[in-house]
């Protein structure tokens, strides 16, 4: 067993624990005030651990385009939807759907940009994970 | 308009979703180039900090729902700490990044993570969400997503 496997399975869990303070957060406020919150917190928090270990300014890092920087409000839209989610749909369905739709658009996006897949795999892949989208999505009625 | 605990959800949610990791696949990407000219951890702090801003913009700009409906108990002060565990896995996933089983199998792994924490907290109703009752269609629609996951994330690494 490494090491890695661990950390890495609890850097998954915590995603899940994250997504579901913010819904808790969000159904006493709204859910883009627990994205707000969010946001706010894991800011001190990673200011907090860049004065501890350093690198949070690398040299460099003002070379990056103004693009890359539409990652955070994206992220703020991201977090406000998953708190809604997560409230109405529950945890193990946000997260499939949201892992399906990340594969899928990642794909779609790799593909825009390098032109070079596997194409047999990423193809199957897709078909499973639409598959598994409709099994879960057809749930008997009681 | 208050969420009950439901089997069955409506397939706008399921949409939405999906739309919603799309949205995460476009966040991976310009965090990912931040990371490039700067680290992991530079990229993380400066899109919190966008984040931020963006979400007072937002709160600002959009125009407030429910002016005095019935009054919803507080959050609990925890509540407040799905940022910290952000954080959390922003650092995890950066020691994790020269991970010896390779890029796919660690992303996989990742992805099983978050599947197994959904599953404990739908079972039990964690953290003051509802409750809802594991089946085997679960079972079934996570083994087909995390199988196609780990397809699409094989033949990527192929690519790359």
């Amino acid at each position: 067993m490494s090491p890695f496997i661990l950390i890495v399975g609890a850097a998954g869990l915590l995603v899940g624990l994250s997504r579901q303070l913010n819904g808790r957060l969000s159904l006493s406020t709204s859910p883009l005030i627990a994205s707000f919150w969010n946001h706010v917190v894991g800011f001190i928090a990673l200011t907090l651990l860049g004065l501890a270990v350093g690198g949070l300014w690398p040299a460099g890092a003002l070379n990056a385009p103004w693009y890359a920087y539409l990652g955070g409000p994206i992220g703020v839209v991201f977090v406000a939807l998953s708190s809604w989610l997560v409230a109405r749909i529950g945890a193990v369905n946000t997260a499939l759907l949201i892992i399906g739709g990340q594969m899928v658009c990642g794909l779609a996006i790799d593909l825009l940009q390098s032109g070079r897949l596997s194409l047999w795999l990423s193809s199957l892949g897709v078909v499973l994970i639409m598959a598994g989208m409709v099994v879960a999505q057809r749930r008997p009625r009681e | 308009m208050h969420s009950t605990p439901q089997n069955h959800a409506h397939p706008l949610g399921f949409l939405i979703a999906f739309g919603t990791g799309g949205l995460l696949a476009l966040m991976v990407q310009f965090n990912g180039a931040l990371a490039h000219y700067g680290n992991s951890l530079f990229a993380s702090w400066t899109a919190h900090a966008a984040g931020t801003v963006a979400a007072l913009l937002f709160l600002l700009v959009l125009p407030r729902r429910r002016p005095s409906s019935q009054p919803r108990p507080p959050a609990p002060l925890w509540a407040y700490l799905g940022g910290l565990s952000g954080a959390a896995t922003v650092v995890l996933s950066s020691m994790a990044v020269n991970s010896p089983a390779g890029l796919p199998g660690t992303l996989a792994l990742g992805l099983a993570g978050q599947l197994l924490f959904g599953l404990v907290a739908d079972g039990w109703g964690l953290f003051g969400l509802p409750k809802r009752r594991i089946t085997f269609r679960d079972f079934a629609a996570l083994a087909l997503v995390l199988a196609g996951s780990l397809l699409i994330l094989l033949a990527g690494k192929g690519a790359a």
